[in-house]
């Protein structure tokens, strides 16, 4: 029973590791404006399957990953983050029942939310200036939220985590 | 899976508040006092295992490729070396020559003579995908000696200067961020200037330049060694344009960093011979060094 528990926990900890890996890695500078939030997905995906496991906190700790591996200041992130998990942690039960296209779209969303509230930190804390294109991963995560659903849930099915 | 339904034992809204109170706090910690410096070198130690997965599937890549690269490419390769080394070696011998006689000349106006520098190369493992700040990361760190405010250059001129170090990996500032500043002196006409990064690769900004000033485009400036970081006379941009719009305090003048800051991969570490921390190297580099010929002291 107790290792199971802690297997559970780990595959979480696992993909949300892997998606700080994809956060960090290389590529070419063309697609780099492209990149997906994949730590943000993932964590929404588990907050939206799993909200007992994952919450507010596990958020803001993700955020806080982010925030060391980007070397950006520490906390911007982390509250971000946790903005942004409260209404998914809050309406868990209606997102599930939503299309995938439709979640698409609330990701998008949400991801824009998340950018917005750093670039508002990194503004009024740090004066930087306006780029548009750092809200362009909103798009790209939406675009692949799909596919980032039906993985984890793949995983969540096979490892039986409840 | 009763359990499960009334699974809120503490309200979402208190974890939010929480949540938020303790990233506030960080971010007054970080930003306003700086008290996180300690704690972040630990923290860049615990995630520096993430950095190295990220760049393994571009290592093995680039393995890979090495490992089929025709025979006669590497042939080729190898001749093309070998001249530029040569060339280099040439280039070396005149440069030594004027070490000694500077030194002489130096020693006659009865100045200190300038120091000989250690360099330790240096891979970037990691470029920050957060576009508000031009960081990379490189993979050494305390452990091999390195300093927080350490200069960092390439091949072409000055990249930054380390603003982190955890054990294995340390975090390099680029000249081009927005929040870094370096002094220079342009080459021919010896004013001094200081070179602010914008948030661009490709641009630097100079500021408090004066209408009147001599400088012009296409002047380049080096590092004048004047705010203690870095040391003198290394090439940092080149003057690409010069707006003199009168209806504004200042000249506005914009500069192009000499490297290729959106391109860099190889670093070198600089310190100086009389600095705190010295380079530690491992065993095999050592060998490596002991074998070169030493260099003429003096």
């Amino acid at each position: 029973m107790l290792t199971r528990r802690i297997m559970q926990r780990s595959i979480i900890l696992i993909t949300i590791v892997l998606s700080l890996i994809f956060a960090v890695m290389p590529i070419s500078i063309q697609v780099a404006a492209w990149r997906p939030e994949w730590p943000l997905l993932v964590v929404i995906y588990w907050i939206i399957a799993l909200p007992h496991r994952v919450n507010i906190g596990y958020a803001a700790a993700v955020g806080l990953a982010v925030d060391i591996l980007l070397g950006s200041t520490l906390g911007f992130h982390a509250a971000a983050y946790a903005l942004v998990a409260y209404p998914a942690a809050q309406y868990y039960k209606r997102i599930r029942n939503f299309s995938l296209s439709q979640q698409a779209l609330l990701v998008m969303v949400l991801v824009f939310l998340g950018r917005a509230i750093v670039y508002l930190f990194e503004h009024y804390l740090n004066n930087a200036p306006l780029m548009l294109h750092y809200f362009w991963p909103a798009l790209s995560s939406a675009i692949f939220w799909p596919w980032v659903f039906l993985v984890l849930r793949k995983i969540r099915r096979s490892f039986q985590l409840r | 899976m009763s359990s499960h339904l009334f699974l809120q034992r503490v309200s979402l809204k208190t974890r939010l508040t929480l949540a938020l109170l303790l990233a506030f706090l960080l971010i007054f910690a970080d930003h306003r006092l700086g008290a996180m410096q300690p704690i972040r070198a630990f923290l860049n130690s615990v995630v520096s295992p993430v950095q190295y997965l990220a760049v393994m599937p571009e290592q093995a890549l680039d393995n890979v490729i090495s490992q089929v690269q025709s025979r006669r490419r590497i042939m080729r390769e190898n001749t093309q070396l070998k001249e530029d080394n040569l060339l280099l070696q040439g280039q070396l011998q005149r440069f030594q020559f004027l070490v000694r006689e500077n030194d002489r000349l130096r020693e006659l106006l009865a100045s200190d003579s300038r120091e000989e520098r250690l360099r330790m190369v240096a891979e970037v493992i990691a470029v920050d995908s957060d576009p508000f700040s031009h960081q990379v990361v490189v993979n050494k760190g305390t452990r091999h000696g390195v300093y927080i405010g350490q200069p960092v250059i390439d091949a072409d001129g000055i990249v930054g200067q380390v603003a982190d170090v955890g054990v294995t990996t340390a975090r390099v500032i680029l000249i081009s961020d927005q929040s870094h500043a370096i002094p220079t002196r342009a080459e021919l006409s010896g004013i001094r200037v200081i070179a602010q990064g914008v948030g661009d690769t490709a641009q630097l900004e100079l500021m408090h330049v004066p209408h009147s000033t001599e400088l012009q485009e296409g002047d380049v400036l080096f590092s004048s060694g004047l705010g203690g970081v870095f040391p003198e006379g290394y090439p940092v941009a080149r003057i690409k344009r010069i707006t003199r719009d009168e209806s504004l305090p200042f000249a506005q003048v914009s500069a192009a960093p000499i490297a290729n800051l959106d391109r860099i991969r190889m670093l070198l570490l600089l310190w100086d011979s009389s600095s705190e921390t010295q380079p530690v190297r491992s065993e095999a580099e050592l060998r490596e060094q002991s074998q070169r010929p030493v260099e003429e002291q003096n």
